[in-house]
């Protein structure tokens, strides 16, 4: 696994080379995409819509944590204790990045239909 | 943790989709567009006997008459500078309860800016016409469309747009398209309205009632659609 989220390479041909394997999955993506909408998203919310359960969440966390894409703050609400999880420079980047990869591959795969 | 990674070999597509419905389901719990109508609703509403009270009637002989509209100058500014706060505060609180970061900002200063194209058009309109009462009767069509493109109600309108934008709402988008025609172009909001023998304040009114109606009209309207959303 790699942590680094650097830009593609323009010279590597094929999309698929360039894909980020911290960012190119599932679960990541989808961490990805709902902070990057929401600004700001609660540990809660993120286990409901990509039904998840705590301790794999909390898996999938860590790994963007320490790949700088996300930021992980805990505090309090009242007595409930709350986790706020914010996108970073880095994290935007690396999911701009990969959705303009996956694009590329679509794009691709049609034209590769089309022949 | 690559054991449930998606293979170079996998469907980009279907992986683009899931993208797509994640940040279209974001979007759709970060809306709390009828809180913003049932505001404006009632502040429009509220408005009503403040242009009543506050208007003045000179009538001469010859059956025209003079009027200012105080109320409208007084209480507008303050209640809509109020009623962005208050939206944003219901915005920001409701979006983190269900665990989401929220971007009304932008739409609060839309709001603001708004309030002060208002006040400052009126406040001009207030020093210049008495003194030159003949251009008010010259205003042509789209004089009286822009004089009604100043007002609060249509000041609403344009900020709504700016709302509609940030939550990338069609429908509102839409609703918003279709009250700006109403108070622009079918509202007479700046000439008032209504049965012979009726006197300038209420005539005036008329205007507000309907605008305020189809502000709550649509504050209904998209509550059913959100709860009808979130079943």
């Amino acid at each position: 696994m790699t942590a680094a989220t650097g830009t593609p390479d323009p010279d590597a041909g094929h999309p698929v080379t360039g894909l980020d394997e911290v960012v190119h999955q599932r679960a990541r993506l989808g961490i990805l995409t709902i902070a990057h909408e929401a600004r700001r998203v609660e540990f809660g919310y993120l286990r409901t819509q990509l039904e998840l359960t705590a301790g794999n969440l909390s898996k999938h966390l860590s790994v963007l944590e320490a790949a700088g894409l996300i930021e992980v703050e805990k505090g309090y609400e009242g007595r409930r204790g709350r986790t706020w999880i914010t996108l970073t420079a880095t994290g935007n980047t690396a999911l701009t990045e990969e959705i303009v990869r996956l694009k590329q591959l679509v794009a691709r795969v049609e034209t590769t239909n089309g022949q | 943790m690559t054991t449930d990674s998606i293979s170079a070999g996998g469907d980009p597509r279907r992986l683009l989709s899931y993208v797509r419905s994640l940040a279209h389901r974001v979007r759709l719990d970060q809306r709390m567009t009828w809180v913003a109508l049932l505001v404006l609703a009632a502040v429009t509403l509220v408005g009503i006997p403040f242009d009543w009270l506050g208007m003045t009637v000179h009538c001469h002989p010859d059956t025209s008459c003079e009027f200012a509209r105080r109320g409208v100058l007084y209480y507008w500014p303050p209640a809509l500078m109020l009623a962005y706060t208050a939206i944003a505060v219901s915005y920001v609180r409701a979006v983190r309860a269900r665990g989401l970061g929220g971007r009304v900002l932008p739409y609060t200063i839309a709001g603001a800016a708004t309030t002060v194209v208002f006040t400052a058009a009126w406040v001009a309109a207030a020093l210049y016409f008495p003194s030159h009462p003949e251009s008010m009767q010259r205003l042509s069509y789209w004089g009286l469309v822009l004089d009604r493109l100043v007002s609060p109600w249509s000041m609403i309108g344009i900020a709504l747009l700016a709302l509609a934008r940030l939550e990338r709402n069609i429908g509102l988008l839409l609703f918003t398209l279709v009250y700006l025609a109403a108070v622009l172009l079918v509202l007479p909001m700046n000439e008032g309205w209504g049965l012979a023998g009726w006197g300038l304040q209420a005539r005036f009114a008329v205007p507000q009632v309907i605008s305020g109606a189809v502000l709550l009209l649509g504050a209904v309207g998209f509550f059913r659609a959100a709860r009808r959303l979130q079943r």
